[in-house]
């Protein structure tokens, strides 16, 4: 490679890439979720991979979120080599670089909202007090700081994918991966929690969301359309003119 | 260390945010805990007043006998019997006595006929005796060195003799002695270890020889040892006395029958033991059966876990101080439990409370480790968890 072609894509630094990614399920009979798929996501992405069932979009929710590994092929988070850690360090890496959104918001139900956000901060060598701080911070910033210390049967679906959120970023993670994060919310909060993900992209941070609401979609900037296990397309969002 | 503190701050949550079920797994480790100490402690405390007795009299008394061939009259001691005793060197204290047999009491004019159809023994004595035997005196005082200086004609009695003889605290009473006049000094307690002695009389070594022409020789010896020697020192006693020589020596440890009479039912201690060891085995397969079920039921929270960063070691981790916290809890609560039930029994009963504290902690370890071995599976099962599974992803 030479200077001279050096692409404008590389002043932005890969934060997960897929090389040649294939999962497979089954053992007799093989099921290809995945095959030879290949991915970078860069700093300041904001991305939706969208798919009918079966495309193979929770597999590869599953991989790049590091919760699972692939059959075949390399994933590299921040440069290392996910397939090569341990448990124990793959799951610190996971903590430190990826912040989760569920569709089902997915909080610990016996938690407040300000214990479900600490969950994220727990066996980092905090102390309590700072621990409790950063969350109450990050619960703040979304405008749940009055909700602290409600559980989450106490809080509509919107604050609780709210909280959710909060923890997601209470890390400060490279990357946040969402999955269908307006899939169980009304439209008005469902635009709410668009926005807020709006406003969390960063030229340090990548926001994947993988859904098939069309709306969803078209609020990232490059969207990923998977099929059969393969990626089909992969190009800019063109911003609709209203 | 504070990654520790997060994850005792973890597990405790996870157990006080569902207080039912875990007072119910719980109930385990504190049935078979409160049974075991329970077991143990109620059966010691229903002997627990002859132990107390046991405690007080103490166990290193020993009593020898003068024995002599068959059918030989009135077997005695060589006169230097209690230096002899003495000179062991686990022997602490010696005294002697002497049978007056041919010696009446009589303690008034009335009762002489009865009193020689039935004679109350009289017995020479040393003025160490009570110290020795470890009994104060009821009324009085016993005989001491005065009397004998003094040559006065003084009398001591057994606390069975002073009740046959109505003998009243603080009384100017005399006891005709064969034909002379003894004064009541005092009433020796009751001696527990010697019944013999509550029904006699006594009186000095000089009022013996002098008024009734005694060769000194003493029949009894009342022996302490130090205590961990007593058997020792009662069978080395004969060899002391007699030297070799002919004289026979009985020894006996008073306390054996005693403290034979003290031993609580050990087959009822064993089975209520086992009963409580059953329980605590049935209580650890409740943990495993309903952590197993938890483990299944909080999936997602072990999802979610999973997902913002925890690792499967600590996953298992946080289940196993989860079974560890009941074990733990389970004990004390357990421990409490069945010595509250050993005093309020006792209470009811009027025992003396008698409760093997040195043995609870055993018990207390053993429930910890059935919580642990209980929390095993499930904790391995938890940190085995695909989290993909347990999420749902869309």
């Amino acid at each position: 490679m030479s200077i001279n072609d050096a692409p404008a894509a590389a002043a932005r630094s890969a934060l997960l890439e897929l090389e040649n990614v294939s999962r497979v399920y089954g053992e007799e009979i093989e099921v290809y979720a995945l095959r030879e798929v290949s991915l970078q996501i860069l700093a300041g992405d904001f991305i939706s991979i969208v798919g009918p069932s079966g495309s193979g979009k929770s597999t590869m929710l599953g991989l790049l979120g590091v919760l699972d590994l692939p059959t075949s092929g390399t994933i590299r988070v921040a440069g290392h080599d996910v397939s090569t850690l341990d448990d124990a360090t793959r799951s610190r890496l996971r903590g430190d670089s990826i912040g989760f959104v569920f569709q089902q918001f997915h909080l610990i139900p016996h938690l407040t909202a300000l214990g479900n956000v600490e969950t994220a901060l727990l066996y980092r060598d905090l102390k309590a007090r700072e621990r409790r701080d950063r969350a109450y911070a990050a619960l703040e910033s979304l405008g749940l700081g009055p909700r602290a210390d409600h559980r989450p049967v106490q809080m509509s679906g919107g604050e609780q994918q709210r909280v959710a959120l909060a923890r997601a970023i209470v890390t400060n993670p490279l990357m946040i991966l969402a999955d269908e994060p307006t899939g169980a919310l009304d439209s008005a909060n469902a635009a709410h929690v668009l926005e807020i993900f709006k406003a969390l992209q960063s030229p340090e941070r990548a926001v994947v969301m993988v859904t098939h609401d069309p709306t969803v979609a078209s609020t990232a900037r490059r969207k990923v359309s998977m099929r059969d296990g393969r990626i089909v397309s992969d190009e800019p969002v063109v911003a609709a003119v209203s | 260390m504070s990654r520790t503190a997060d994850l005792i701050g973890v597990a405790w949550t996870g157990l006080t945010a569902r207080k039912v079920r875990t007072i119910l797994i719980m109930l385990g480790p504190i049935v078979g805990v409160a049974a075991m100490v329970g077991a143990v402690g109620l059966t010691e405390s229903a002997k627990g007043d002859l132990k107390q007795k046991l405690s007080q009299l103490g166990t290193n008394l020993i009593i020898a006998q003068a024995g002599g061939t068959f059918g030989s009259q009135n077997p005695t001691f060589p006169a230097d019997a209690v230096h002899r005793v003495k000179a062991l060197s686990s022997v602490t204290a010696a005294s002697a006595t002497t049978n007056l047999s041919e010696v009446i009491a009589v303690p008034t004019e009335g009762g002489s006929e009865f009193y020689q159809a039935f004679p109350v023994p009289v017995r020479a004595a040393d003025d160490d005796l009570p110290n020795v035997l470890e009994v104060p005196m009821r009324d009085g005082r016993w005989l001491n060195g005065a009397d004998t200086r003094l040559h006065t004609r003084s009398a001591v009695l057994g606390a069975g003799i002073a009740k046959q003889y109505g003998y009243l605290r603080g009384e100017n009473r005399t006891v005709r002695l064969n034909t002379v006049n003894y004064g009541v000094v005092g009433v020796l307690g009751s001696v527990a270890l010697d019944p013999d002695l509550d029904n006699a009389v006594f009186v000095t070594q000089w009022a013996a020889k002098h008024d009734f022409s005694t060769d000194g020789k003493p029949n009894q010896l009342y022996v302490r040892s130090k205590p961990k020697d007593t058997q020792a020192t009662a069978d080395a006693i004969p060899t002391a006395i007699n030297l070799g020589g002919p004289d026979q020596v009985s020894t006996k440890v008073p306390s054996d029958v005693l403290k034979a009479a003290s031993q609580a039912d050990k087959t009822l201690q064993q089975t209520a033991l086992f009963a409580g060891l059953l329980a605590l085995a049935v209580g650890g397969l409740g943990i495993a059966n309903v952590m197993s079920i938890s483990v299944i039921q909080r999936s997602s929270e072990i999802g979610i876990r999973r997902a913002v960063g925890h690792s499967r070691s600590k996953i298992g981790s946080q289940f196993l101080l989860e079974s560890l916290f009941v074990g733990v809890l389970g004990g004390i609560l357990g421990a409490v439990l069945g010595i509250g039930i050993v005093y309020l029994v006792s209470a009811f009963a009027d025992w003396v409370v008698v409760i093997a504290y040195q043995k609870i902690p055993i018990w207390m370890a053993l429930a910890l480790v059935v919580s642990i071995a209980a929390g095993l599976y499930p904790s391995i099962k938890a940190a085995r968890l695909e989290p993909l599974e347990t999420l749902r992803l869309g």
